[in-house]
């Protein structure tokens, strides 16, 4: 238990450059190999969609915090433990929709993006698109289907950068959708 | 308001100019001209400076050579990358601490455009970020 404390501690922090570093990295291979920025989105969601998949696990494991009743409760377990496990940030919840099936993260920093300026003529990359990715997975595996996206991105000009998650619908029989 | 440089220039390690920077004036070609003057004397510094130049003294190579309107400072990073700065020599309040100072901003300001995973090291450098710290340390007319 206090190895795992450790580990959520600030050891963290120079890992976190290696990792700011690594997805960045990963992003610039990608738009290399694919050319278009529209088709790097796309990868970069499939790409967390397969961790989210995964990550669920680990997290169900690890934050031991119940059953959620609603998807308010969800959203709050997204952004109060979930981020803070893994990125170490806790993005604001708000923007809820009338009928409470819509909600938006405000991420003030967001660390996959330390010191990344977009190049120019790329303004419809989703730089963290991997997120999006891994919260529609994970969200998947616990019978839930949500849309997640970007609608305000930092490194666009943004003042902030802002995911909205749209609850679709509840998944019964939950068998994840085949991995081509 | 004191440290205030006339011209700010990064140069790569093999000696073509990453970026430069200058108040707007008329013979901004005299600014080049005098950087390029200047790497001379930074290689002979660096070739005379110790295998272990890993103390930020020995980074910073100082006062390169005063011409007769200007003082050019230079200072080169373990990968031999160099920055050079050009100030007024009428600008007698600038003390080397602030020199310093400015270089190891212009430094830090370097080190986190490079982490810039779109940016590739030899490019020239186009950072809106770096741009602006270099713009903070210059002198607006």
């Amino acid at each position: 238990m206090s190895r795992q404390a450790a580990r959520t501690g600030d050891p963290r922090k120079v890992n976190g450059e290696l990792f700011t570093l690594t997805y960045g990295a990963l992003v610039a291979q990608l738009m290399k190999d694919y050319e278009n920025d529209d088709e790097v989105n796309k990868q970069l969601e499939k790409m967390g969609y397969n961790i989210g998949v995964r990550i669920i696990e680990d997290f169900l494991a690890r934050a031991n915090s119940g059953r959620c009743n609603d998807f308010r409760d969800v959203a709050d377990v997204i952004s109060k433990v979930a981020f803070k496990m893994y990125l170490g940030i806790t993005p604001v919840v708000s923007n809820w929709s009338p009928a409470g099936d819509e909600f938006s993260l405000l991420l003030e920093n967001n660390p996959l993006t330390d010191f990344v300026e977009l190049p120019e003529g790329h303004d419809s990359l989703n730089y963290s698109n991997i997120l999006c990715g891994v919260l529609k997975g994970a969200l998947e595996m616990i019978q839930m289907d949500v849309d997640v996206k970007f609608v305000q991105d930092h490194l666009k000009g943004d003042n902030i950068t802002e995911v909205r998650l749209k609850f679709i619908k509840r998944l019964e029989d939950a068998v994840p959708v085949g991995e081509d | 308001m004191s440290n205030m440089a006339v011209c700010v220039a990064v140069i790569a390690k093999e000696n073509y100019p990453l970026f430069i920077k200058t108040t707007p004036t008329d013979n901004e070609l005299q600014f080049y001209y005098t950087v390029h003057t200047s790497l001379d004397v930074v290689e002979e510094k660096i070739s005379s400076v110790g295998k272990n130049a890993n103390d930020l003294r020995e980074l910073y190579l100082g006062l390169l050579y005063p011409t007769e309107d200007y003082k050019v400072y230079g200072y080169v990073t373990n990968t031999k990358v160099k920055f050079v700065v050009v100030v007024e020599s009428s600008n007698t309040s600038l003390r080397d601490n602030e020199i310093r100072t400015m270089f190891k901003r212009l430094h830090g300001a370097y080190v986190d455009m490079l982490s810039n995973p779109f940016y590739n090291p030899g490019e020239n450098i186009v950072s809106r970020k770096f741009e602006n710290v270099v713009m903070g340390m210059m002198k607006q007319d």
